[in-house]
């Protein structure tokens, strides 16, 4: 079985990693409307451009990470770490889709979105995916 | 037996390795360092090189005339495809035509596009002459199928659109029948259209555009030029400009010295950074084994009171060595790649040079190298111990007079 330290240290690296995929779309590496970049209406009203919806989903995305690691931390039980682990799998999936094929990121090449925050939500969920994968083959035996 | 052996001697290399896991680690993170950061300079060199070949080689042209106050403009259109727009009298494409060494000549209009929004993208539009262009004209004998008619435009890799779809620039409808490959400059981010819509174009955005787009009459932007076989580009690029004055030659080499130029100050840190990291690292790492040596002499002296030869501790120090050299380098060469691949748009588009994935023989390269130097420093900083364990006698370490 895992040591107890390494169940918290990976619980508090899922809440960390959970917090960044938070921060990154808004501050870490800022997409489009951080920029003061909007989609304008003829009518003069601003709306948030693609890449802002993403950033707003990979807020939840990354709230749930967070909460996913704070159980880990809470109760490193083996089922918790399987479901933990499975659930992580998951959560990265999703992190990169989401700017991917989900919803996407500005059509642009020069837009700041596509330049930083998608390879940053690229990175962080293949970092989130590899963690998820350790919980899972370390899950031991009770 | 030897099979036997041989496991077993892995397995002991495995074991030390794991038996100092702060030291060793520190020591990966430091080859991982000296590793990562020499394969990334040696990356952005071969993305930027290999770019720069691709799309000199879609532009087809041997020289690029462009009037003389515009050559910086002229060259960003070639290399970063910053849209632009500029002027000279067509009277210099006959001009061209005529100067000695010009095998082909094809006159060019550059039109920058708005910006609007997100998707109405400002590229820039290069408006061609079919009758004697070839810049487009190699694709399209790749693409036999593509016969562009009117309001067609053929659209680089980076502009976001499908064929068979529209795009509408200064509130003209064109029709995209073809995508350009990618080749990581200027070209990407155009699009080609004939002389004759981007007549049409201009004429209709008084009262379909936001602004209008004028293109002056009896003008142009600029002219390739293919030289004859076996004729200097550089010793015509300057006849062209000594007979057409008010003209300036943009070469590839010009382009290329541009590119090395703007990559230095980036490759120059990443190269200093190498030496800096290295030069310090080989003492330490030195010093590290030394210390490793020292505390290992009664094992080693217990290993060759069981009969082990100076060549297999010599062996094992230095598997144990090499191990260390070859994960750290794993390790650095992985994560540098994993973040300049991820980020390329972005260093591409900071450090204004064109770039594109290098090809895998040149990722081998850049990661071959930079393994071969970790292992070189690894091997170097691993002499000292080896001499250190092989001098000593196992009588006298174990009997305890030096332990």
């Amino acid at each position: 079985m895992p040591s107890c330290s390494y169940i918290r240290g990976t619980g508090v690296l899922l809440v960390l990693l959970g917090i960044l995929v938070i921060l990154a779309p808004w501050f870490i590496f800022p997409v489009c409307e951080m920029h003061g970049l909007y989609l304008q209406a003829a009518s003069g009203m601003q709306f948030p451009m693609t890449c802002g919806w993403t950033a707003r989903a990979e807020t939840g995305v990354g709230a749930l990470i967070a909460v996913a690691g704070g159980l880990l931390i809470a109760r490193g039980t083996r089922e918790t770490r399987q479901a933990v682990g499975i659930f992580s799998i998951a959560s990265g999936v999703i992190v990169i889709l989401l700017p991917t094929v989900l919803i996407g990121m500005c059509k642009l090449a020069d837009h700041p979105c596509r330049q930083l925050t998608l390879p940053g939500l690229e990175i962080l969920g293949v970092v989130v995916i590899v963690v998820g994968g350790l919980l899972l083959w370390k899950r031991g035996d009770e | 037996m030897s099979k036997t052996h041989e496991f077993r001697f892995f397995r002991l290399v495995a074991r030390n390795l794991a038996h100092r896991p702060y030291r060793n680690i520190a020591t990966v993170f430091i080859i991982a360092i000296i590793a990562g950061t020499l394969f990334a300079s040696q990356y952005l060199m071969s993305g930027a090189e290999q770019s720069l070949d691709a799309g000199i080689s879609r532009m087809g042209a041997d020289i690029l005339v462009v009037p003389e106050r515009y050559a910086a403009a002229g060259q960003s259109v070639i290399l970063t495809g910053t849209p632009t727009s500029f002027f000279f009298e067509d009277s210099v494409f006959e001009k061209v035509t005529r100067v000695q060494g010009v095998a082909k000549a094809s006159p060019q209009i550059y039109i920058a596009t708005l910006f609007a929004s997100c998707c109405a993208a400002p590229v820039q539009m290069i408006a061609i002459d079919p009758e004697s262009d070839f810049t487009i004209s190699a694709w399209l004998k790749r693409n036999p199928g593509v016969v562009p008619g009117v309001d067609d435009i053929i659209i680089g890799n980076s502009v976001i659109q499908n064929v068979g779809r529209d795009l509408i620039f200064y509130g003209h409808t064109f029709h995209v029948v073809g995508i350009l490959e990618k080749t990581g400059m200027g070209v990407d981010n155009a699009v080609f259209t004939r002389f004759e819509d981007a007549s049409v174009m201009a004429n209709e955005s008084g009262t379909k555009a936001v602004r209008k787009v004028t293109i002056p009459e009896g003008m142009i932007s600029a002219v390739l030029v293919k030289v004859l076989p076996g004729a200097s580009p550089a010793e015509v690029a300057l006849e062209i400009q000594r007979q057409v004055p008010g003209t300036k030659t943009i070469l590839p080499d010009g382009l290329l010295n541009a590119v090395s130029g703007q990559l230095s100050a980036v490759t120059r840190l990443l190269s200093g950074s190498t030496i800096a990291v290295t030069v310090v690292s080989i003492p330490l790492l030195g010093i590290i084994s030394a210390m490793v040596a020292d505390e290992r002499r009664r094992e080693v002296s217990l290993l060759r009171a069981l009969g082990a030869t100076r060549l297999f501790v010599v062996r094992l120090i230095l598997a144990e060595s090499f191990s260390l050299a070859i994960i750290g380098s794993f390790i650095g060469i992985g994560t540098a790649a994993a973040i300049l691949v991820a980020f390329q748009d972005y260093i591409a588009y900071t450090l204004k040079i064109p770039f594109i994935l290098p090809s895998p023989l040149a990722l081998l390269a850049a990661g071959g190298g930079a393994l071969l130097l970790s292992i070189g420093i690894v091997g170097l900083s691993s002499l000292y111990p080896v001499v250190l364990i092989t001098s000593s006698e196992p009588y006298m370490a174990l009997r305890g007079g030096e332990l």
